[in-house]
């Protein structure tokens, strides 16, 4: 499997988290500084509004609503920016660096306590993922956790200080593994601390720094594709990455402020 | 004529205050330094192997091959407040060499053999992934050649390794012989009360 550079987007300055639309409508969100960024197909700025707190992380639920991960807090836009709610709790929300949609609940990744919280949709929390294992959470030198959901519902965590992406159950329950260390082969993960970001849709996507690369793997963990190695900038790192509908994979560069699309060739 | 004295004299006051002031600066910088109160260090964001921004170059080791100290003064410190605690830690391991049974790096970095790998808290002897690791630099061992300190820095670790003068092996030179070779500059000598980190002698362990 191959992919090639199609597009790069101007991230109108510092970028974190990035989210596609739900509605496929190719519309890619961004969190930086202290707002919200839609970019707009053609990867033109088509409306940003301020949050309440410096912005870590944003994901766009089924109906269009759009969550933004701050620091202790998390706020709830619909799709015009205007805000809905305000969930803050300042144990569980310390730093959001993630947000997921499983069934009925809304995940977060807290980095600051290493573990990814499971809500209800009114906000009621309702247990840890990745919490219970001899080391009290998923280790992330990096500073973030970030996840992804597949179509059942199951949750995949980077977890970059074991060199692995693990499986679990919305309840927490610890499912499998895929990955492992390699300095060389680009297959394994290297560093300290990768893959430091993940994405899923019809593969696992990963993003990983020193030296920063995007790959695919199937979900067995047998690799798919490079995505790109040479494009972003060497000292980037904590590089969001999404997948759209049609399997276009954005990945922000975090230094050159700005997110490289690919697409499949031959898809 | 007298606006001429009058400049004349004012431009010998200057002069005048401008010796003296230079001399008396000097003076006392070298008083201070005779107490002990000047040190040299290194500062961190200029020497190239912790400095950010500088990737895929070797260390240098100038601090190793210049210092007139036996191995050198200047030796690795890690900063374990800003550890990452990793279970492959690049600084540690010698990452691109082959992968051994356990699913890590077969050869260590250091040269000298100076950074000691310690499991800490809940210990799973089964799975060296679900451990924490304490790297601990044997200072006696260490000569500062700054390799450890170039794979720690970020993006690729956590910055926490950084080369170091150690006042009770400096001796303290009126023009440090690594601060004559260090083409960055990275090399200071500042008073003990503008010291960019603490001149007393911390010990890792």
């Amino acid at each position: 499997m191959q992919y090639r550079h199609v597009q790069v987007i101007d991230g109108k300055g510092a970028l974190r988290g990035i989210a596609v639309d739900a509605q496929a409508r190719g519309e890619l969100y961004a969190a930086g500084d202290s707002e919200i960024k839609v970019f707009d197909a053609a990867g033109k700025l088509a409306r940003r509004w301020p949050t309440a707190r410096p912005a870590q992380s944003v994901a766009v639920a089924g109906d269009g609503a759009v969550y933004a991960g701050e620091l202790g807090q998390i706020e709830i836009f619909d799709g015009a920016g205007k805000l809905r709610d305000t969930w803050r709790d300042d144990e569980l929300l310390r730093r959001v660096t993630a947000i997921g949609f499983t069934g009925d609940s809304v995940l977060a990744g807290d980095s600051a306590d290493r573990a990814i919280r499971r809500f209800d949709r009114g906000g009621r929390f309702l247990n840890n993922i990745g919490k219970d294992n001899p080391l009290g959470g998923l280790l992330i030198p990096n500073g973030v956790v970030d996840f992804g959901v597949d179509a059942e519902g199951i949750v995949f965590a980077a977890n970059p200080g074991k060199h692995r992406v693990e499986r679990y159950a919305p309840g927490g329950e610890l499912l499998g593994h895929i990955g492992r260390f390699h300095g060389i082969d680009p297959a394994g993960f290297t560093g300290c601390c990768n893959p430091t970001n993940v994405a899923i849709r019809d593969a696992i996507y990963t993003a990983e720094k020193a030296g920063p690369r995007a790959k695919a793997y199937d979900f067995s963990g047998k690799l798919l594709a490079v995505i790109a190695t040479d494009l972003f900038d060497a000292n980037c790192k904590n590089m969001s990455i999404a997948v759209d509908a049609r399997g276009r994979v954005y990945v922000v560069d975090t230094v050159k402020q700005s997110v490289f699309v690919f697409e499949r060739v031959n898809a | 004529m007298s606006e001429e004295v009058t400049r004349r004299d004012l431009f010998a006051t200057v002069a005048r205050g401008t010796v003296l002031a230079v001399l008396g600066g000097g003076a006392g910088f070298l008083v201070k330094k005779a107490n002990g109160q000047v040190v040299w260090q290194v500062n961190a964001s200029r020497c190239i192997n912790s400095r950010l921004g500088d990737l895929g170059v070797e260390a240098c080791n100038l601090c190793t091959t210049e210092c007139v100290v036996a191995l050198s003064a200047v030796r690795a410190v890690n900063e374990y407040s800003k550890c990452g605690r990793c279970n492959i830690c690049p600084a540690y391991f010698n990452i691109t060499s082959a992968v051994n049974e356990l699913g890590q790096p077969s050869e260590k970095l250091c040269p000298r053999d100076a950074i000691e790998r310690r499991p800490i808290g809940k210990v799973d002897p089964e799975d060296p992934a679900n451990n924490f690791y304490e790297y601990i630099i044997d200072e006696e061992k260490c000569d500062g050649c700054g390799k450890c300190v170039m794979k720690c820095k970020e993006p690729l670790g956590l910055g926490s390794i950084t080369l170091r003068v150690r006042y009770d092996r400096c001796v303290n030179c009126n023009r440090c012989s690594i601060s004559k070779a260090c083409p960055q500059d990275a090399l200071m000598q500042l008073l003990v009360s503008q010291a960019l980190q603490p001149a007393g002698i911390e010990r890792p362990g």
